[in-house]
């Protein structure tokens, strides 16, 4: 049966520099996870160049739908963030869309850039660092008041202040691993009933049974996984929204 | 189940190691992800190329998935900003003010729209109040002139029949002058007539033509 993880091995496309810096390998070759990002990117931009070069009062159908996903983001960060939002919407959409195509080429291809702790743990650190960024330029020193809910008493502060700041170090953690997990775990599931498929064909008897259940089951899990695709690049983006909102409201709540 | 090698596992059997290798393929299953030949014998070179084959010996935290060997991070990081920074760019610069343009003008062209629709409403309002206004206007005039030709021809009809009246009364009045003057004479005649039958009479009657003062007399007391 071919190894389920064989997909999200890196392989070199076309061989780039490799070199230290301060002890940490660093191959910039252009390797399949790469080049996943770039169709993702790629593709992404030229429905946009096209959808949006001759944007019209009455829109065309690509319009349309250009303008559906910029607006699901710009009511996302109006509502969570506030008045605020505004200024955020652009690093929001290019996650959320970031994270979509590439889910989405994985779906149509063999390749899930967001299958890999690298670029997922990346997307998670840009996304606190914003926060972090956001919250001490925004509050200064205030930003610690983040951790220290009011109205409370000391005694439960004492108890609150470590879990609330814990709950903090956890955000990009989870960021990480809810999109790696998701995509990973889609995939192997995807790879191993399709192996079911051919095994259980070949073996005839039960197995063939077996292998067209599977083959049900696939295409069931497939659709599933397009709605995982879209559902988990909305998680990101809500969850970004969200931490954002934290810090640029700290004083009003 | 038959067990498939990985590829790049016989790409590396040139050395000893690979040799070994080779020999007891690595077995992966697909229940467990865990090879089950742990290739204790694999050189420390080999892992680079074939991650899912167990190298817990070595590195630990590779475990079975090739996302956790750590040697292609760097490079995927790097990559992964660039692109990322690029696209932030492209959307913040080009496609957000585009987007958020076109969905503002078609609001202000909208409410625009419906502002120019309104006055049109409103001032075709006021022309057909202005419209009905001089349908009433007309209306009351138009009565008046009516009103006012009636009158008038009223008055020349009254003024027509008061000149015939005048004349045929005149004429009547003639007339009546006329008659009665003939019947005057006619009545003198008559005792003219009388006279002269009763002279013819008494002549008849006694041979004698009577006096004339005698006639008159007589016809006088008649």
């Amino acid at each position: 049966m071919a190894d389920p993880l064989h997909q999200f091995k890196i392989e070199t496309v076309v061989a780039g520099p490799v070199f230290q810096v301060g002890g940490v390998h660093v191959d910039l070759s252009l390797t399949n996870s790469v080049l996943a990002m770039l169709i993702a990117v790629g593709l992404t931009v030229l429905f946009f160049a096209l959808t949006t070069a001759r944007a019209s009062i009455i829109p065309g159908r690509g319009q349309v739908m250009a303008e559906g996903l910029f607006g699901l983001i710009d009511d996302m960060t109006e509502s969570i963030i506030g008045h605020d939002g505004r200024k955020f919407l652009p690093y929001v959409l290019t996650l959320f869309l970031f994270i979509l195509s590439c889910n989405l080429v994985g779906m149509f291809t063999y390749f899930t850039a967001t299958s890999q702790v690298a670029v997922t743990l990346t997307l998670a650190a840009m996304t606190i660092l914003l926060v972090l960024a956001v919250g001490f330029i925004r509050n200064g020193l205030g930003f610690f008041k983040m951790f220290v809910p009011s109205g409370v008493p000391w005694y439960i502060l004492i108890v609150l202040v470590p879990i609330e700041v814990i709950a903090f170090i956890m955000r990009p953690v989870t960021l990480t691993l809810r999109l790696f997990g998701n995509m990973l775990g889609g995939h192997i599931v995807m790879k191993v009933f399709a192996g079911f498929i051919v095994t259980g064909l070949t073996l005839g008897g039960l197995g063939a049974l077996i292998g067209f259940v599977s083959m049900f089951t696939i295409v069931a899990l497939t659709t599933l996984e397009f709605l995982v695709a879209y559902l988990q690049a909305f998680v990101f983006a809500v969850l970004t929204c969200v931490y954002l909102s934290d810090v640029v409201n700290i004083g009003h709540h | 189940m038959t067990a498939a090698t990985s590829p790049e596992a016989n790409l590396s059997a040139d050395d000893a190691s690979g040799a070994s290798f080779s020999a007891t393929p690595s077995v992966t299953t697909v229940a467990s992800l865990v090879p089950l030949n742990n290739a204790e014998a694999l050189a420390h070179d080999a892992h680079a190329t074939t991650e899912t084959v167990g190298t817990e010996a070595h590195h630990a935290e590779e475990g079975g998935l090739p996302q956790l060997n750590t040697d292609h991070w760097a490079g995927q990081i790097v990559w992964l900003v660039v692109i990322f920074a690029i696209f932030y760019l492209l959307m913040a610069k080009v496609f957000t003010p585009r987007l958020r343009n076109v969905i503002n003008t078609r609001g202000s062209t909208i409410a625009e729209d419906l502002a120019n629709a309104r006055a049109n409403r409103d001032e075709a309002e006021a022309q057909a109040k202005q419209a009905a206004a001089e349908t009433a206007e007309a209306h009351t005039a138009a009565r008046k002139l009516a009103a006012e030709a009636l009158a008038r021809s009223n008055a020349e009809v009254a003024a027509a029949t008061a000149v015939e009246d005048e004349k045929l009364n005149k004429r009547l009045g003639e007339a009546e002058v006329r008659i009665r003057g003939q019947r005057d004479a006619a009545m003198a005649h008559v005792s003219d007539i009388a006279s002269e039958t009763a002279s013819l009479l008494v002549e008849k009657l006694t041979g004698k033509a009577a006096t004339a003062a005698a006639l008159k007399a007589a016809i006088g007391k008649v």
